[in-house]
């Protein structure tokens, strides 16, 4: 038994690189041709390109890094005011616990 | 637009395999756009923006232009008998996406890119089938012998045009993932350089070498362990 050494592997190899380039193209025919416009009238008739969804798309492409940054500083001011809420929660509520300090003393 | 269409007759030269017909339209484009006439790519502009403002039937006209360059392309990846099958894809496809055809590169390049990644998907929905690859017979074993004992280029040319070849390409191509069969089918065997097959299939330059390379040390070791096996058998 003899292995295939490197110059045997590449002269099969260029055999089956001839072999594909060798392949015969089969003709595709008019039914073919009426087939495939029948198919592609029906995706007009439902739902063929619209320039109008293209444009919406490149428009929600374009306006995509405006949208994340109004969405970065909304979030940002929901967590300020947040934080802020929570201090006057805390100051209000410090302020009705000395309100309910018994007023005896 | 003088300087591409120059390129691309330089570039019909550099494919020896390109069809007759397709170096015929490639110089017709490169020397009507040298005069300054009207060009085929221009036509198929034009065809393009007609159907886009609803003449769908003008579409018939780039089918009947590129059917055969979209049958060559599915026919060096799928089998024979799926070819119209996917060349029908190819055309609903590019339907579908016309109108995000830009312009910037001809239409026969741009439906390539189509082409060949359709081929890519009718592979990948055949590996979730888990289709059993065929096994090989006798007759492909004498044909790895008779091309190793071809002296003459006549006598090699006879062996690689024999059914055998075909078939025990397909045989090693069957063991591939669709990423490397696509890939090792266009740099190695279609002989399209890494950049144009990347161009092709939407990937990135690193991306292609590096399968490219793979794909060829898989497929060269489907055909080492293939001749082992048929030298074992010889000796029982």
């Amino acid at each position: 038994m003899t292995p295939l050494n490197d110059d045997q592997l590449k002269k099969v190899e260029r055999a089956l690189t001839e072999a594909h380039r060798s392949r015969h193209t089969p003709s595709l025919g008019a039914d073919w041709s009426f087939r495939v416009l029948r198919d592609i009238r029906r995706e007009a008739a439902g739902h063929g390109p619209s320039r109008v969804a293209l444009g919406l798309d490149r428009l929600a492409w374009r306006t995509a890094a405006v949208a994340a940054i109004l969405a970065l500083i909304f979030t940002g001011s929901v967590w300020l005011n947040t934080n802020r809420d929570t201090v006057e929660l805390a100051a209000l509520l410090s302020n009705e616990l000395d309100a309910t300090v018994p007023l005896t003393e | 637009m003088t300087t591409r269409h120059l390129f691309t007759g330089a570039v019909v030269w550099s494919r020896p395999w390109m069809s007759y017909d397709a170096m015929a339209r490639h110089l017709a484009v490169g020397c009507a756009g040298f005069i300054g006439v009207q060009t085929l790519v221009s036509d198929d502009r034009e065809i393009i923006q007609r159907v886009l403002q609803g003449e769908i039937d003008r579409y018939a006209e780039l089918i009947t232009r590129y059917q055969q360059h979209v049958a060559k392309i599915a026919n060096r990846h799928v089998p024979s008998d799926r070819v119209a099958e996917v060349a029908h894809d190819v055309f609903v496809r590019a339907y579908s996406s016309l109108s995000s055809f830009s312009g910037r590169t001809p239409f026969e390049h741009w439906l390539s890119g189509i082409a060949v990644r359709t081929c890519y998907d009718f592979w990948r929905a055949r590996r979730r089938e888990e289709l059993p690859v065929s096994s090989l017979a006798t007759e492909h074993q004498a044909w790895m012998d008779h091309v190793l004992a071809a002296e003459s280029d006549d006598q090699f040319r006879e062996q690689a045009r024999r059914q055998e070849a075909a078939e025990l390409l397909q045989w090693a191509l069957g063991h591939l993932s669709a990423e490397n069969r696509l890939v090792l089918t266009l740099v190695h065997l279609d002989g399209y350089s890494v950049r144009e097959a990347a161009d092709l299939l939407g990937w990135t330059v690193v991306n292609v070498k590096v399968r490219a390379h793979r794909a060829r040390q898989m497929l060269r070791a489907l055909l080492l362990e293939r001749k082992r096996q048929d030298d074992d058998t010889t000796q029982r």
